[in-house]
């Protein structure tokens, strides 16, 4: 476990960066610079502006998010904000609001 | 996953404020400020540079700021602390190292209570000591509380004083009263044969 996980009753107001997966369950308000892979539960609420190498949206982002990778939002997420990444995948029961840019 | 553990991983930087009713393990790093319900835990390779309030703190890392702590701070081997912790319980195990300035509160110096914390206090510093001269006195590390928390307590110590001196008080001037004529006389042959 050298994982990080961010439980669902704390709150981050602030910025977080690093080199290792992103697990968040609770609130975030701020900015993520990852490395690696963000993932967002259904508990999880982001307030933040988002750069990482793949996302995946289960719970609630409200911010523009550049991936290096992928970005995907699966049946139970909601993203309000832009999305910048060679790879954008919505699932059916996501929803979404925002800009699209898949140049990679 | 689904059990409410917050992790900062090694290899994650937070700066900013962090806030939370559940338990936080850091071993990474964490700029700014951490206000928990629960238990913070500062692991081997952690590093905090932020103003604490938690109920419980156990560092084994680096922590550079000022602590409050509900319950207690408990710095261990490996645990090095800058700051000022304020807390009514403090732990400082053999071999950790902190500067700055420790506040467990208000109590009287004069009571039994503070003297059963202070003498608490020293036989936390000898930890390893007493694990290994009384080993079933102190079977968990962190929880010395139940030897500290009846002491603490200024009620029974005081009632428990009070009939003690009485009782010795009382003893003595029974015992000396009998006596006293045979002093006396001893002390007016003694007076006699001088004079």
């Amino acid at each position: 476990m050298t994982n990080t996980v961010i439980g669902s009753s704390i709150v981050i107001d602030g910025e977080i960066s690093g080199e290792e997966d992103l697990v968040i369950q609770g609130t975030v308000k701020g900015r993520i610079v990852l490395k690696e892979n963000v993932f967002v539960e259904q508990s999880g609420v982001v307030e933040a502006d988002i750069e990482t190498n793949n996302i995946e949206v289960s719970g609630q982002v409200t911010g523009n998010i550049v991936a290096t990778d992928k970005v995907e939002i699966t049946a139970g997420g909601r993203t309000i904000g832009d999305i910048k990444a060679p790879r954008i995948l919505i699932a059916d029961g996501a929803i979404f609001k925002g800009n699209v840019d898949m140049d990679s | 996953m689904t059990d409410p553990i917050t992790v900062i991983g090694t290899k994650t930087m937070i700066n900013g404020n962090l806030e939370g009713d559940e338990d936080l393990t850091v071993e990474g790093h964490v700029e700014g400020s951490i206000n928990l319900s629960k238990t913070l835990t500062v692991e081997v390779g952690g590093v905090v540079r932020a103003n604490i309030n938690v109920r419980n703190a156990i560092i084994s890392g680096v922590l550079v700021g000022n602590v409050e702590a509900q319950e207690a701070v408990h710095i261990t081997e490996q645990g090095r602390v800058v700051g000022d912790i304020t807390s009514p319980r403090v732990i400082l195990v053999d071999g950790s190292s902190f500067r700055g300035s420790i506040d467990m509160g208000d109590f009287n110096i004069e009571t039994t209570p503070g003297e059963s914390r202070r003498s608490a206090s020293v036989t936390t510093h000898t930890e390893e000591e007493d694990e290994s001269e009384a080993p079933a006195r102190t079977p968990t590390r962190v929880r010395t509380a139940p030897t500290r928390r009846p002491a603490a307590r200024p009620a029974p110590s005081r009632s428990s004083r009070a009939p003690a001196k009485a009782t010795a008080k009382k003893t003595p001037t029974k015992k000396k009263k009998p006596p006293a004529p045979k002093v006396r006389s001893v002390g007016k042959a003694k007076g006699k044969k001088r004079r």
